[in-house]
């Protein structure tokens, strides 16, 4: 049995997603390089988020991330993210209702790059909502703790987009761990700088 | 760089040539071993044993039951024991297209070939004059049949008195399986830790392209689910669910509770089952069997014979 390398991607559902991104950013990188000056003080970007689980779910929700000049030279972000899945697929319809709490440490590289490559990890907390009390005694509940990595397109005006790619390291198996927490899942959020103060 | 680029290009060629499976002749995957009731229909298929029956035959309930994703009719043989020597209700063991024959053939059937063998043998039933058929579906039989219903198969039919669903996979507990359209290429096949006597049962080697098969019925299924499903008029179904089961996770059970009502919209039966066992209705061959194992198997007999005599 063997597969060409484009039988491989091909097959895969991830290929269109793939193949959407790498179009959108290779839109960006062939921008003139205007990226975000660094600010002088905080960063506090506010946004939502977007994301979809490989073979489950859209989950959406709120995004909120802080930096600071003294905070390895805003490199790096500390976050909060709260997406459910009753703003995504279980919005009207049969869908199991489910949140997902995060902190987040994200840590951009090339700073002064358009696009700019970022990791991110995540921890937090996962509750399924299962409507009956019929199935008190399955797993519901469970940690959260997922590594990141993705892209930060920042333009010059204080927005930014983040897309990536995150793998949950805790999942359900049907012994342990709810069954609705899977392993790989995509996500864009966008997101402004509240803190922002135009100089010119 | 250019070297760098080609040596990649090798390496993830040598990837993904995956090696045929080492099959040997003591498994259902040889091609030499095959489900029985390929050869003997009659012991297996009511439409088969009984094809003109009499008015009091035609009245007397049939259960249609049909196994899950690699496995054949021996699922569904304790049923059979348990139902020896009675005579007011039919068993019909229907084995699932492209299952029961060798490694290729598993490999070539598509979920919709799996379905046929349920559809043939519902449909010859009901052509016979059979007028109370209930249908009995274990693991992946459970979302075949909810596909059915999804797509109005029953419309104009004769609609079956039960539905009856013991460990019905919608979700599946290997996560990874959400990823088999990338992975599954590269593996070519997964490689079971089953008994060695199950091999002749059971299918040793799963191909990758089944596997995306059952994802695709999945997605299919778990999508009709969150639209929402109603059963025909007069069918009641009713979900037997192990509360832990490492094939087929247990928030199945809550996605077909939210997901199908009855006519009167009413929700579903679920019964959740102190079990560890996927599809715990089926004993034989297992090596660490507990008593509440055989109470749970019992049980679980007695309440669907009760249900198809209602």
């Amino acid at each position: 049995m063997c597969f060409s390398i484009h039988t491989l991607f091909h097959r895969g559902r991830l290929y269109h997603r793939l193949l959407l991104t790498a179009t959108v950013l290779s839109c960006f990188a062939a921008l003139p390089a205007r990226a975000q000056e660094r600010p002088a003080g905080a960063v506090l970007d506010l946004g939502i988020r977007a994301q979809k689980t490989v073979g489950l779910y859209t989950e959406n929700g709120i995004t909120a991330q802080f930096a600071h000049t003294k905070l390895v030279n805003q490199r790096l972000y500390i976050g909060v993210t709260y997406v459910t899945s009753r703003l995504g697929t279980a919005l009207n319809s049969n869908a199991i209702k489910q949140d997902n709490y995060l902190a987040s440490v994200l840590y951009l590289f090339r700073p002064n790059w358009l696009v700019r490559p970022l990791v991110r990890l995540n921890a937090g907390y996962f509750r399924a909502d299962y409507g009956s009390d019929l199935f008190r005694d399955l797993p519901q509940t469970s940690l959260l703790a997922s590594p990141e990595i993705g892209v930060c397109v920042c333009p010059r005006f204080p927005l930014k987009l983040n897309a990536s790619v995150g793998y949950n390291l805790l999942t359900g198996d049907g012994v342990n761990g709810p069954g609705t927490l899977y392993p790989v899942f995509v996500q864009t959020s966008l997101t402004w700088n509240v803190l922002h103060k135009s100089t010119r | 760089m250019k070297s760098f680029f080609t040596l990649l290009l090798v390496a993830l060629l040598g990837l993904s040539c995956s090696k045929e499976p080492a099959i040997t002749d003591d498994m259902l995957d040889s091609g030499k071993l095959f489900d029985p009731s390929l050869y003997k229909p009659e012991q297996y298929l009511i439409s088969k044993a009984i094809p003109n029956p009499t008015p009091e035959q035609a009245a007397r309930p049939v259960i249609i039951a049909c196994h899950g994703y690699s496995a054949t009719t021996f699922e569904w043989d304790e049923f059979r024991t348990y139902l020896a020597g009675r005579s007011d209700v039919y068993l019909s063991q229907v084995l699932l297209g492209g299952h029961g024959r060798s490694y290729a053939d598993f490999k070539q059937a598509t979920w919709r070939d799996w379905q046929a063998a349920i559809t043939t043998e519902y449909e010859a039933l009901v052509k016979a004059g059979y007028t109370n058929v209930s249908l009995l579906m274990s693991s992946t039989s459970g979302p075949l049949l909810l596909e059915l219903i999804a797509s109005n198969y029953f419309s104009g039919r004769t609609a079956p008195r039960n539905l009856l669903l013991v460990d019905p996979i919608i979700v599946p507990s290997a996560k990874s399986l959400s990823l088999v359209g990338v992975l599954g290429p590269v593996l070519g096949y997964i490689d079971t830790d089953q008994p060695a006597v199950e091999d002749r049962v059971y299918y040793h080697f799963r191909p990758q392209e089944t596997l995306q098969q059952l994802e695709t019925l999945l997605n299919i299924v778990r999508k009709d689910l969150e639209k929402g499903i109603m059963l025909p008029t007069g069918t009641l179904l009713k979900v037997y669910k192990s509360k832990q089961d490492p094939v087929a996770d247990p928030v199945s059970a809550v996605l077909i509770y939210e997901g199908v009502k009855n006519a009167a919209g009413q929700a579903t039966d679920v019964q959740l089952i102190n079990s560890k066992l996927h599809v715990y209705t089926r004993l034989r061959l297992r090596s660490d069997v507990t008593m509440a194992d055989q109470q749970n198997q019992t049980a679980t007999f007695a309440d669907i014979v009760n249900r198809a005599l209602r």
